[in-house]
């Protein structure tokens, strides 16, 4: 398995203008949770440009579905759909998912979200702390609600803080 | 001149009712997004290293 490089992965994607926005634990991370992960997940915008873009990234990550030994790579008709495309990369393991919490996709999304810095001045867009923990209350799974604790912990000491 | 006694007592951990270790998150929250991503990638990778060391070996 190859090393997690997420903020690589992000850099990357930042750098071809693709727009997605950074949900899931490493959204969480992103925020300052002390959590972790083992894969990158991102809702990618399901336009034909942006889904070009993302597609030139994929390429370059050398991405491949991560449970299918025939080492598929996505196409455009893979990613313009709602689906979840759950990858390999040189760069580690990236979800692409066309929508995620009741059927929300990349513009339901948006206004959600928040602007992160990255070294070298590239922005990135991710859920908000209080979306991320709705999305998870929501999803009820045994591994969201897990993770609750520390993610409400985490916006309270931010909130503490001046 | 008397030594003033040395403090040796380690700060006591800030756990939560909920059992969440607040002093980690402050931790975390000091670093930039980046710096905590970084932190994240490194503890994977370490964790898989170990995981691949002992792939081969039989469960006991």
């Amino acid at each position: 398995m190859p090393p997690a490089r997420f903020a690589e992965i992000l850099r990357l994607l930042a750098a071809h203008d693709v727009e997605f926005v950074v949900v899931g634990m490493t959204a969480g991370i992103l925020h300052g949770a002390p959590v972790t992960t083992v894969d990158l997940d991102v809702v990618h915008r399901r336009t034909r440009e942006n889904v070009v873009r993302l597609l030139e990234v994929l390429a370059e990550l050398d991405a491949v579905y991560r449970h299918d030994p025939r080492r598929l790579r996505p196409g455009e008709s893979h990613l313009i759909g709602p689906g979840h495309q759950l990858l390999a990369t040189t760069h580690g393991d990236l979800d692409c998912l066309g929508t995620i919490d009741q059927d929300r996709g990349y513009e339901d999304l948006l206004g959600q979200t928040v602007e992160l810095s990255l070294a070298g001045g590239l922005a990135i867009r991710v859920l908000s702390l209080p979306a991320l923990i709705e999305a998870k209350e929501r999803a009820g799974r045994p591994k969201d609600l897990a993770a609750l604790p520390v993610l409400k912990a985490t916006l309270d000491e931010m909130q503490r803080r001046p | 001149m008397g030594v003033a006694p040395r403090d040796d007592t380690p700060a006591a951990p800030d756990i939560d009712e909920n059992g969440v270790d607040r002093a980690q998150i402050r931790v975390m929250l000091a670093l930039t997004p980046e710096e905590r991503l970084r932190r994240i990638e490194e503890f994977v990778e370490s964790a898989l290293e170990i995981r691949e060391l002992n792939a081969s070996r039989a469960l006991r």
